[in-house]
């Protein structure tokens, strides 16, 4: 009988042979595939999760902290995410935290647990993130779950070698024949050694089941403000100058395409058609209905007209140099935009340097100056006009997403603005006060993320479905998309740059789970015309005590969440809302740690080890520019600290609420970091307080998108002259902002660790070395989080206010 | 008016170029029809004529198999068919040009999408087809006209689903009849057998019984 089975075998071998030699061809791209040695596989999932017992979970993290008492709670180093408590082989091939992370590590078992433990559940991702390793495979047939779709993922069971069991809904699947051979291993009869099983991170290369219409090509329009105040702040030289040093590298194949539209008062088309001599402008004043001039040749294929593109970009600046207009026509421009990208779908880039007073879509200045320092309610944070969210629609149904440079010195009403960026998956670009001449900082800030806006990688009429196990439910989606039919989400482009959150509640208990698991799957189109999908998968233990449920709380994610709830609850409700929302989050759960996890009860404020710097990042919020109050700030910088807030991913949206302060002016070579032969310093992350200055030190704070280099007046000249090229501190100039490159060891070491602190991260963040006298000394103080101010209260202040309210 | 175009390989279906006239001022819902070229690409094979015009509804799709690709256009009704068979005819030559040897070799739908940028070009010539060289060019094709097969679009794609169901009902009744045959015949044997034995079983009796009762 053996005999005759392998004879079966051998035979469906040799049909499927003209199946296989593609598929092995295809499977050079596999770029790495992780074999995790000997070990038991995900089909030995439950007997060894039975075996291990959560006393394996670091008993680090419930250690008992008297917030009160202890000071140093910052790690040295940065926080680092908390490792779920699975067996080791399940969590060495578990999803990578950035791009997928979980408020709780450790899920709670039933929704009432959930409700004791007064913690938010959430998940944040970052599903398109610029990754060096990423498999990619192309097979025939894309193994799914016949009854939820889940794509087969490493925490599947197998049941033998011809069934695998779904691990969101539990259904038994067959498992198809093609899956059976292992092209990397050249083996047959083993499916779990099949790369879509060993990695949590992968992209498949989509048939033609995946696709509604052939894949679209890029195609990239600009709009452009050339009123007079637009040309007064110079930008459309830089962004000139910028598009032609980086018009070979714009993401896309020989079909991209290109536009061109400029509107003050009246909106300006040029045609391109290839064998005209130089680019022909067509004015349009017809604003009130807009129409396109002519059919075609608006939008020109990039690589046949590249010369015209190149004539028009060189001749821009000076076209609308001696412009008097000082109106704006914005509503009308974006529905002409609208109209010549809709049969393609694509990417609208649009720049706008003053608040649109003409035509539809016209603003008014809503923000009153003498508000701005008010520790009342903070009003206009909503939008003023519905039109711009009804346009974000109509271009998300058209797959065309619409980006938005701001580059102004007035109120813009970024809240009614911003809302054509937030649902068509668009991203919002904020330059306060910008001028080519009056702040350098700003113009090379814009430069470098121009650099990177057209040269970093796009997804096209993409989108994206997050499916958890049954019993899970997601509930609240944040970040800029159109969400279609409750689980879909809706992204015309997807970029590198944009994470997402989603909040989640247990309808259904969990049980008999001791897993669960949580799968995104991005479908998107390249820019060279590949339908792909991405799949990232995520896998977490279920606990049932509220102890276990602590010891697994990621607190950058809790209050990456926290944020974003909490600016939701300021448009609909109201800014006072929020805070008091955000404090009693802070309140409730060291509460509940109080009264449910603490054995012996001890006087003070008492946390756990992972739960320390909880109220440190609370308060941390309550001062950000996002949720402030008494503090001046402007309308439109509070609104954008918003926008930040709810789309930028964890980790850059944690250094926008927490920064870090480094001490440079005695950097060693002590624990330094080996990168690429370089050798860069590694300060301690020091704590956000005018304590930890001093007068005899230089100190670097980071921000995010935003570099302080303080120099303490007394600072040693050694640092003054090998650092900075000057001899005194009165010879720092005023506003430098730039590390001048001398060949010292110690300029060596800070461009150093500068450096390596900017490469982390694919945005571009300005520098200003400041003295005492200079202006942003203000902004640099406003982030000492930890001290008083007039109208808020120091750390230890905040915290003795927590106590009060925990044993009332 | 040329509205799809569509280039797949004959052997599998898979589509390798396409491109459709997405205009504003057409506003058609061209999902229908894009659905069906898709399903016509799939059911063609090497039995299918070269060249056919399929009628659907108030558009026709022109196909032309060449080289184990196939060519596919939907337009109106009232496109000429020469005009559309001299189109598919140039996209070809330009096709296999630059494509032709790697047509087999190619798994990933849409391996060829850049010829879009061509299929836009000639689009555009043929269908401003006012000018004096289209129609001489069509002139000298007017002898392909005889062997263009014209049919219904339903009936292609029907076609292989109702001969297969026929095929599967003639064998099923084939082989049905034959079992009934030999069950017939398996039927009249015994039957034969029984009247056999029964007139056997009478005479013995009789023998029998004139054995004891008479002697």
């Amino acid at each position: 009988m053996k005999n005759m089975e392998l004879i079966q075998h051998l035979l469906k071998m040799l049909k499927t042979d003209y199946l296989l030699n593609p598929l092995q061809r295809q499977y050079e791209n596999v770029h790495r595939v992780a074999e995790p040695p000997g070990g038991p596989g995900p089909a030995q999932l439950s007997p060894s999760l039975a075996a291990m017992s959560l006393q394996s979970s670091t008993p680090e993290a419930l250690r008992v902290v008297n917030l009160l008492q202890e000071r140093n709670l910052l790690p040295p180093t940065p926080v680092p995410a908390p490792t779920p408590c699975l067996p080791q082989d399940l969590q060495k091939i578990n999803c990578n935290p950035e791009v997928f992370r979980c408020t709780l590590t450790s899920i709670p078992q039933t929704q009432s647990l959930l409700n004791k433990a007064k913690m938010p559940l959430g998940l944040l991702l970052h599903p398109f993130k610029d990754l060096s390793q990423l498999p990619v495979v192309t097979s025939s047939t894309i193994v799914r779950c016949r009854s939820c779709r889940t794509y087969i993922n490493p925490f599947v069971s197998f049941l033998d070698q011809r069934r695998w069991k779904c691990n969101l809904c539990y259904r038994v699947n067959d498992v198809p024949e093609e899956f059976m051979y292992n092209p990397v291993s050249r083996s047959y009869g083993e499916p779990h050694k099949r790369p879509e099983v060993q990695n949590a991170t992968i992209e498949f290369i989509a048939p033609s089941e995946y696709m509604l219409r052939p894949p679209q090509p890029a195609v990239y329009l600009f709009v452009l403000d050339v009123s007079h105040n637009a040309v007064e702040t110079g930008y459309l030289n830089v962004f000139c100058q910028s598009l032609l040093d980086n018009i070979n590298a714009l993401p896309g194949d020989s079909r991209t395409k290109v536009g061109f539209i400029t509107f003050d008062s009246t909106i300006h088309f040029y045609n391109l058609q290839e064998g005209l001599s130089q680019p022909q402008m067509l004015i349009v004043s017809d604003i009130e209905d807009i129409f396109l001039p002519t059919p075609d040749s608006l939008l020109v294929n990039l690589n046949e007209c590249k010369e015209l593109v190149q004539d028009l970009l060189k001749s821009l600046p000076t076209l609308f140099g001696k412009t008097m207009e000082t109106q704006s026509a914005l509503g009308s421009a974006l529905q002409a935009a609208f109209k010549l990208l809709s049969p393609t779908g694509g990417r609208m880039s649009v720049f706008q340097t003053q608040l649109p007073n003409l035509g539809v879509g016209a603003l008014q200045s809503r923000e009153d100056p003498n508000q701005r320092a008010s520790a009342k309610d903070i009003q206009h944070l909503s939008p003023a006009t519905d039109f711009y969210k009804k346009l974000a629609l109509d271009c998300s149904g058209q797959q065309v997403a619409v980006d938005l440079f701001l580059l102004s010195a007035q109120y813009c009403d970024l809240a009614s603005l911003g809302c054509i960026s937030r649902y068509s998956a668009g991203s919002v670009y904020y330059y306060p006060s910008y001028h080519h001449q009056h702040s350098p900082a700003q113009v090379e800030r814009f430069q470098k993320d121009l650099k990177r806006y057209l040269t970093r990688k796009i997804g096209f009429e993409a989108v994206m479905r997050i499916r958890c196990t049954k019993g899970l439910s997601i509930h609240t989606f944040h970040g800029n998309f159109f969400v279609r039919s409750t689980d879909l989400l809706s992204l015309p482009n997807v970029n590198p740059d944009a994470g997402f959150a989603v909040q989640m509640s247990i309808e259904d208990n969990l049980d008999d789970m001791q897993v669960v698991s949580f799968q995104a799957a991005l479908l998107y189109t390249s820019s060279k015309g590949e339908r792909r999908i991405r799949v990232h998968t995520l896998c977490l233990p279920v606990v049932s005590s509220l102890s276990d449920i602590f010891s697994g709380a990621d607190v950058q994610a809790m209050t990456g969440l926290l944020a974003c709830m909490a600016v939701d609850r300021s448009v609909t409700a109201s800014l006072s809302d929020a805070r008091d929302a955000m404090t009693n989050a802070a309140i409730d759960s060291l509460t509940s740690y109080r009264q449910s996890v603490l054995t012996i009860q001890q006087p003070g404020l008492l946390a756990p080890a992972c739960l320390r710097l909880f109220p440190l990042y609370i308060l941390a919020l309550l001062k950000q520019k996002a949720f402030r109050t008494g503090t001046s700030t402007r309308l439109d910088d509070r609104v954008f600290a918003m926008c930040q807030l709810k789309y930028q991913p964890l980790f850059y949206a944690m250094l926008m609420i927490h920064p870090a302060l480094y001490r440079v002016d005695d950097l060693t070579d002590e624990g330094a970091l080996n990168i690429n032969e370089r050798t860069i310093p590694q300060p301690r992350v020091l704590q956000l307080s005018v304590e930890k200055l001093s007068r005899e030190g230089a100190f670097l704070m980071d921000t995010g998108t935003v570099m302080y280099l303080w120099i303490g007046r007394n600072c040693h000249p050694n640092f003054l002259t090998q650092v900075l090229g000057v001899p005194n501190y009165a010879a720092v100039p005023e506003n430098l902002y730039l590390l001048p490159e001398l060949d010292t060891a110690e300029s060596q070491r800070t461009r150093a660790f500068v450096g390596w602190l900017r490469d982390q991260r694919p945005f571009y963040p300005s520098l200003h070395v400041i003295r005492d006298e200079s202006q942003l000394k203000a902004n640099f103080m406003q982030n000492m989080i930890e001290d008083r101010t007039a109208s808020a209260l120091s750390y230890y202040e905040f915290l003795l206010h927590l106590q009060q309210q925990i044993s009332k | 008016m040329i509205l799809l175009t569509m280039v797949a390989r004959v052997a599998d279906g898979l589509p390798l170029a396409a491109s459709i006239q997405e205009d504003e001022q057409s506003g058609r819902d061209l999902q229908q029809y894009q659905s069906q070229a898709k399903q016509l690409c799939r059911k063609l094979n090497a039995q299918s004529p070269d060249r056919c015009t399929l009628e659907a509804g108030d558009m026709n799709f022109h196909y032309l198999i060449a080289q184990g690709v196939c060519y596919l256009s939907l337009c109106e009704a009232s496109f000429p068919k020469k005009m559309a068979f001299a189109y598919l005819e140039d996209l070809h030559n330009e096709f296999y040009d630059q494509y032709g040897r790697r047509v087999p070799t190619v798994t990933r739908p849409y391996s060829f999408i850049e010829f879009d940028t061509y299929i836009q070009k000639m689009k555009k010539s043929y269908v401003d087809s006012r000018a004096r060289r289209n129609l001489g060019s069509i002139n000298t094709e007017l002898q392909d006209v005889q062997r263009i097969m014209v049919a219904n679009i339903e009936e292609v794609l029907q076609r292989g689903e109702a001969l297969s169901a026929l095929d599967t009902k003639a064998s099923n009744l084939t082989s049905l009849s034959k079992k009934y045959r030999s069950d017939a015949k398996y039927l009249n044997t015994r039957s034969t057998y029984a009247k056999v034995a029964a007139v056997a079983v009478f005479f013995i009796t009789l023998i029998i019984y004139v054995r004891f009762w008479w002697l």
